[in-house]
């Protein structure tokens, strides 16, 4: 339907040479503008094969970084957690944000703007005052500090990312379906497993790899909430970045742009099918 | 009857975790604001309005104009930036639509300290663009183009950019391109066509652009930290700085909840503006 | 296609109980400090020689531990490494536990030097690992004034080329020297006339930064800055041209120690701990990779000769340098408005 309608849009023949041109001129700012986004990120990895130490100059090709990444123990055990915890608390946000968007275009009760805008608070309020109320809120309550903490603080900011992009797929949906199948004698469980969860997976998967992704990045919230045995891979890099950059850290972003891409790659996919 | 009491069952994950993990830390907060910090640490369950009487200082007021015009100046040139880009990649034919789509995803999703260290690299005192320039010999003492308000000003930029590009290209795209048509057949000229039209169906993209942009930069406090050379002081910083130097809890719990309502404020116009519950392109 | 989505939701969901195994019941010992502070070598070796398995954690700032520690309520850490104004509260809040010093024999390899201070006078609680003195360094090819002291730094010709710590304590600690007061001072007049005259320092100051200060000083960004020890060592590391001035108007002093939280829950391999680091050797090799002050006597033999005049300092200096200490309410908060209002004023 929306395409048929794009197509219909297009500027009649006519003025297809002019433009053409005019576009050419768009192409131009567009490129450019990209080339500028992408400028730091190719010179982080530019020098992660930096053979000098000091980032300045170049002194030659090397894959040594990445051989000294793998031997660095606490490295490595902090990126076991940061992937743990991404996938604990993208499930927990996947769990609860469907489940909540879902039953929230069902029914309309007083409190529902509040709860929405509560749900949303997270995404909006500055890092450090949620890292500093979920530490003293956590201890308040007598949790003990760790994975479970982890989990729980960075649960709280990515449930909105599920739970906003199911509730946009959701509009999309038409409820005939639905409708349909209830008239048809199934019962509320079927619906909502045959009918309603494949329509709206895609939003869910790509709303998960979303919150996957933030929590792989998140370094105020994590600081805060996780005690004394778990450290995670973005802490680290940024405590690094402060003591100095070693290429070593480089090396590292690198790998993680090559998941980031990895992960958009599925998630582009996942948005693709909406259509 | 069963139906209803189903779809109860559905919200009340969210509803109780909301309520625990997201409404109880902001109801702390709130307690926290009203109370007085103790002499050497912590805090003491006594009521007081000090701390947000201590906002109405002019050093502290000052700290917040300052920031309102760094998130002013950030959010129009994002949108003098980001505008057209989204403007022009809605225009775009499908396929290079998902490609470019994916482009300005990847840097997005990018650890931004890294992307940040980058720059640095480039524009420091004997960076490599100072080198380069030396070495054609157009310059011959440092340029100082790092650790000033300009350097804070287009990290910001730079860091939330994406924001708007996205804001702008999800309302752009669902944009019915034929009414542009139909106005230039009735015999507007290609500006008039959009300005009365295009600009009028985009602003919805652009109003919530401007929301993504202008309530996070009064908040990030690494890119004043790292580019400004800590000299820049935000609320942020000013938070930060509170929480990790004077040690008091309640002076920021009161600037967190004056930022909140600022904030608040700002998406509840935006809602009464474009009677709509989503921010585009938030995703 | 649906089922395909679906099926990647699940597998998304399986791979995390396999993924989070749990660790056996073994020997721990949890370090809570800065990053890079203790030397890698030195907790591998301690790893090797003990069998106990070190968690090494980090904090960026004092407060941050302390708030972390007070909300463990002196529990979940077993060795805190941290600053000494920051101990004094610490120990003051009762979570800093009383240290067992049979279980520490080399104990008495402790330099007297550093020890007494104001926040553990009867030496109860601490070990002294990183002694300090902030000093001013600059590059004389730059400078063209002569430095003598923190008043140097105001000089008109070094406009935009000073670095400075982005402590307010510190910053403010310059002002005070300068007009011949204590660091320390409750004094909210004497307090007032400092910040009057750090205002007419802003447009100098060209960064403020805890870390890799010095890295700024080294990259030409700045002609001259105020540096923590470490720091300095490491300037004149990467360029011995530097010169390093001891401030006419007096020296401030600091020194990081470490301790044991009262709740510790493994408080005898911490012990084991301090008593292995307090070795001779161990203590060199400490000195030599985190570039303070040796608090070490039975180090100072194992130190490399390049090392050890800039590692160890006379006997003299030490009672000369004034600690920052916490001070009243009144005094903090006036502290805390001219510092805003100084960085107002910058840029």
């Amino acid at each position: 339907m929306k395409r048929y309608e794009l197509k219909n849009s297009q500027p009649p023949a006519v003025r297809k040479r002019k433009s053409k041109e005019k576009l050419r001129l768009s192409d131009w700012y567009l490129y450019l503008l990209l080339a500028i986004m992408y400028l730091p990120i190719l010179i982080v990895i530019l020098y992660s094969f930096n053979a000098s130490k000091t980032s300045v100059i170049w002194g030659g090709f090397t894959l040594d970084w990445y051989g000294e990444l793998f031997h660095d123990r606490s490295l490595l055990e902090s990126l076991k957690n940061s992937v743990i915890l991404a996938l604990l608390s993208s499930s927990v946000a996947g769990i609860v944000g469907t489940l909540g968007a879902v039953g929230m275009a069902r029914v309309q009760f007083r409190s529902k703007g509040m709860l929405e805008y509560l749900v949303l608070v997270p995404i909006m309020i500055p890092e450090i005052i949620l890292g500093m109320v979920f530490m003293a809120f956590f201890s308040l309550l007598g949790l003990p500090f760790g994975m479970t903490t982890l989990v729980l603080g960075h649960s709280a900011f990515c449930v909105p990312y599920v739970y906003m992009q199911v509730k946009a797929r959701l509009v999309g949906i038409d409820k005939s379906y639905a409708e349909a199948a209830r008239d048809l004698g199934a019962r509320e469980r079927q619906v909502f497993f045959d009918i309603t969860l494949p329509l709206i997976a895609p939003a869910i998967l790509s709303g998960m790899l979303l919150s996957f992704a933030m929590s792989l990045d998140d370094v105020v919230i994590s600081i805060f909430v996780a005690g004394a045995r778990v450290s995670t891979l973005p802490v680290k890099i940024y405590t690094q970045l402060k003591t100095g950059v070693t290429p070593e850290i480089n090396a590292l972003c690198t790998l993680m742009l090559i998941v980031t891409v990895v992960l958009v790659l599925i998630s582009q996919r996942l948005q693709r099918k909406k259509m | 009857m069963g139906r209803k009491s189903n779809n109860w069952l559905l919200i009340a994950p969210m509803y109780i975790f909301t309520l625990l993990f997201v409404a109880g830390p902001l109801i702390y907060m709130l307690v926290l604001s009203f109370l007085q910090k103790a002499d050497v640490w912590g805090v003491e369950f006594v009521f007081t309005l000090k701390n947000y009487l201590k906002i109405g200082k002019q050093v502290y007021l000052n700290t917040f104009w300052e920031s309102i015009k760094l998130a002013f100046a950030t959010t129009a040139l994002t949108l003098l930036i980001g505008y057209p880009f989204g403007y022009f990649m809605a225009k775009l034919p499908e396929k290079r639509k998902t490609l470019f789509m994916l482009l300005i995803v990847i840097p997005f999703w990018t650890n931004a300290l890294m992307r940040m260290y980058g720059w640095i690299i480039l524009f420091r005192s004997n960076g490599l663009i100072e080198q380069g320039l030396m070495a054609l010999g157009l310059i011959d003492d440092s340029l100082k183009m790092l650790y000033n308000y300009k350097a804070v000003l287009a990290g910001m930029v730079y860091a939330l950019l994406p924001f708007m590009i996205l804001s702008v290209y999800s309302s752009a795209e669902k944009m019915d391109w034929t009414l542009v048509e139909a106005a230039k057949d009735l015999g507007a000229k290609s500006w008039q066509a959009f300005v009365t039209i295009t600009l009028k169906l985009t602003l919805p993209g652009i109003l919530s652009g401007v929301i993504l942009v202008f309530i996070p930069s009064m908040g990030l406090f690494f890119i004043a930290d790292i580019l400004g050379g800590g000299k820049i002081m935000l609320v942020g910083n000013l938070i930060q700085n509170q929480l990790m130097s004077t040690r008091d809890w309640p002076f920021a719990a009161a600037l967190a909840v004056i930022l909140m309502l600022f904030t608040t404020l700002f998406i509840w116009g935006y809602k009464k503006i474009t009677h709509s519950d989503e921010l585009e392109g938030l995703l | 296609m649906k089922k395909r989505v679906l099926a990647l939701m699940l597998a998304f969901m399986l791979a995390i109980p396999m993924l989070s195994s749990c660790g056996s019941k073994q020997e721990e010992l949890n370090i809570y400090t800065w990053e890079d502070y203790v030397p890698d070598s030195v907790v591998e070796a301690f790893e090797k020689e003990t069998g106990i398995k070190v968690n090494y954690t980090n904090f960026q700032t004092n407060e941050e531990m302390l708030s972390v520690l007070s909300n463990a309520k002196g529990g979940d850490y077993d060795i805190i490494l941290a600053s000494d104004y920051i101990i004094n509260i610490a120990i003051q809040e009762g979570l800093v536990g009383k240290l067992d010093k049979s279980q520490i024999p080399n104990f008495e390899n402790i330099d007297p030097l550093y020890q007494g201070f104001f926040y553990d006078e009867a030496n109860e609680y601490t070990v002294p690992y990183a002694p300090g003195i902030p000093l001013l360094v600059y590059d004389p090819a730059k400078v063209d004034v002569e430095i003598t002291g923190y008043e140097s730094l105001w000089d008109p010709s070094l406009e935009d080329s000073v670095a400075l710590m982005d402590t307010e304590r510190v910053v403010m600690g310059m002002a005070l020297k300068i007009l011949g007061k204590s660091f320390n001072t409750e004094n909210l007049e004497d307090i007032q006339a400092a910040g009057d005259l750090l205002m007419k320092l802003a447009p100098n100051v060209r960064v403020l930064s805890n870390d890799q200060t010095q890295d700024y000083l080294l990259s030409g960004d700045v002609s001259a800055a105020f540096l923590f020890t470490s720091q300095v060592v490491l300037a004149l590391q990467g360029n011995p041209n530097l010169e390093v001035v001891y401030p006419k108007e007096g020296l401030g002093f600091g020194c990081d120690a470490m301790f044991v939280p009262v709740n510790a829950p493994n408080a005898s391999n911490a012990h084991k701990f301090l008593n292995y680091i307090l070795q001779g050797e161990v203590g060199a090799e400490i000195s030599t990779q985190v570039w303070y002050l040796c608090a070490n006597k039975a180090a100072y033999e194992y130190l490399p000769a390049d090392f050890q005049d800039s590692l160890i300092i006379s006997a003299d200096s030490v009672p000369e340098g004034e600690f920052i200490q916490n001070i009243g309410t009144a005094a903090t908060e006036l502290h805390n408005e001219i510092y805003t209002e100084f960085k107002a004023n910058l840029d």
